[in-house]
């Protein structure tokens, strides 16, 4: 790129929200009033079916709240071909819920047919930069709104790479013209795992390209870490959260919460935890 | 489209049936070498450890996400057959959807030729069909609604050729054992585990879908056949008339008058969504 890109592509900062999940649909949906919530992000895959009650639930969600797709079954790494079926399904979605951008992992799910249903990391290498950024461009221009890519939790490494995730996802990001959605608890996860600074990865990533962030907790099984969305954030992660904005400006932030899900208050105080956060970045900048 | 991905491949190549083996890899010495030509490992976990990690949140995943859609079986087959019985499918149909939902595409299939244990076996089949129609019924496409304006608008002598159209979602079945009932009770949480065979108890089932939410009910055995007739897309009158063939001859007189307290109830139900003359 010879130009620098504008903060966040140019892409609104929503604030902060958390993830639309089924325990949370009486606080969210079906009080009087909408939950103090800025955005909700939704699974696209869970919303692309012809009726039913989830459609049902999307329509109410609609008519309260910003809603921002999140994909899980891109597959954006894979070496077969892209499922252009999909890309119709999750276009027509885009048009009904008028995401403001719509995101998904860096890496693959599966191969030779079968889907494994798992984010699995790629090798970094010089020829999958090619191979992914490739298809993202291509899938940015079907879908016709801004992609994002996140980087995930992984749990090996390959003989193959050549280079670190955050060069690989910056590489790929650039000759793509696409956007990041930088998951600060994805980045702690695979630092414990292979070893790395986490910090060095937020300074590392093309600040101006972060038009998300996620946010989350783990299980720590000692040798390793798993990123079960299972538990609050810890105190490291918020810490890479606070570098993370410091480096990209306020950034609409996302807190993920997926398996023993808590009461919704309890998600909303992490929610608050993140607000107050940016807030205390927005004052010392402008200090 | 891009140049040649051999390195890509090659990873995906090894790693896509590693990461659904049934057995670890670690420890396994015959394929440590070939995993750890493309998985570094570190100082804390060999490549084959962690291959394992992936290999192990692949079964939890899939066993779970069937678990979820077929409490039935579980119940009937008790839980440590099950979770052989899914593994077995899950080896022999690996998923291949993008959707967790369509995880149990083929499952109906292979239970039909796997051999659950001889006191259940049968009840099991039926009850892995019926918690099948479900996902369906749950997100299929809800058709427009019946037009009550287009009902009073029929003449009185085209009713005998009207072709009734039933919802394409409603599924209709003669059950020989009480799946519904057993389901039920599989998902009742205080539920006590079944000791028992389940006995013989015949239902004409009819599980549907209103206002978002999937019912069953039970048809005595004539309109469960005017049901049946009007679904496979005969017109009223000769419905009518194959239901009456069945019955002996008082019966077959009665059936005039219930079909229309019938058509009522099927209408309020949204089993009807349209009548085409
Ligand atoms: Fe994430």
């Amino acid at each position: 790129m010879s130009t620098k890109p504008p903060a966040r592509l140019g892409l609104p900062d929503l604030g902060v929200g958390v993830g639309m999940r089924i325990p949370h649909y009486a606080d969210l949906l079906d009080g009087p009033e909408p939950a103090r919530m800025d955005w909700l992000e939704i699974i696209s895959e869970n919303f692309m079916l012809p009726g039913g009650l989830p459609r049902y639930n999307l329509g109410r969600a609609l008519s309260r709240y910003q809603l921002v797709q999140h994909g899980v079954s891109l597959s954006i790494g894979a070496t077969e071909a892209l499922d252009l079926e999909y890309l119709r399904k999750l276009k027509a979605l885009i048009g009904e819920t008028k995401t403001p951008w719509v995101s998904d992992h860096l890496c693959w799910t599966g191969a030779h047919g079968v889907n494994l249903h798992d984010l699995l990391p790629l090798p970094y290498t010089e020829e999958a930069v090619k191979h992914v950024a490739a298809r993202a461009r291509q899938v940015q221009d079907i879908l016709g709104v801004r992609l994002l890519l996140e980087n995930v939790s992984s749990y090996l490494t390959y003989t193959s790479s050549t280079m670190t995730e955050w060069e690989f996802l910056t590489a790929i990001a650039d000759e793509a013209d696409v956007g990041l959605l930088l998951d600060c608890n994805n980045i702690y996860v695979s630092s414990f795992n292979h070893g790395f600074d986490p910090r060095d990865f937020v300074d590392g990533v093309p600040h101006a390209r972060v038009a998300q962030i996620h946010l989350a907790g783990h299980t720590n099984y000692g040798k390793y870490i798993i990123d079960t969305h299972s538990a609050p954030v810890i105190d490291p992660v918020w810490q890479l959260y606070r570098q993370a904005i410091e480096r990209c400006g306020p950034v609409s932030t996302l807190i993920e919460w997926d398996d023993d899900i808590p009461p919704f208050a309890e998600l909303c105080a992490e929610a608050e935890k993140a607000r107050v956060i940016r807030d205390e970045v927005a004052r010392d900048r402008a200090a | 489209m891009t140049a040649p991905r051999e390195p890509m491949d090659a990873v995906m190549a090894f790693l896509e049936p590693a990461f659904r083996r049934v057995d670890p890899l670690a420890g396994d010495a015959a394929i440590a070498g070939e995993v750890a030509a493309h998985v570094t490992g570190n100082s804390r976990l060999t490549p084959a450890e962690q291959v394992d990690i992936y290999r192990r949140q692949y079964w939890l995943r899939h066993l779970d996400a069937l678990a979820d859609d077929y409490p039935g079986v579980a119940h009937l087959v008790g839980e440590e057959a099950f979770d052989v019985f899914l593994r077995a499918y899950l080896v022999a149909y690996p998923p291949r959807h993008k959707s967790l939902r369509d995880l149990g595409c083929d499952i109906v299939t292979f239970g039909d030729g796997y051999a659950f244990a001889d006191d259940v076996q049968a009840a099991a089949r039926e009850m892995l069909a019926y918690e099948h129609a479900f996902i369906d019924l749950f997100d299929g496409a809800e058709p427009p609604p019946l037009d009550p304006q287009k009902l009073t608008s029929i003449p009185e002598d085209a009713w005998e050729r009207a072709r009734v159209v039933i919802h394409p979602l409603l599924v209709h079945r003669r059950v020989r054992f009480p799946v519904h009932r057993l389901r039920l009770a599989a998902k009742d949480s205080d539920a006590a585990p079944r000791t028992e065979p389940p006995a013989l108890a015949p239902a004409n089932l009819v599980l549907y879908r209103d206002d978002n939410l999937i019912r069953f009910e039970e048809l005595d055995g004539t309109a469960f056949a005017l049901l049946d007739a009007l679904a496979r897309g005969e017109a009223l009158g000769p419905a009518c008339e194959q239901v009456a063939a069945t019955l002996d001859a008082a019966a077959a007189e009665q059936l005039g008058a219930q079909v229309g307290p019938w058509f009522q109830q099927w209408t309020a139900r949204r089993w009807i969504v349209d009548v085409v003359v």
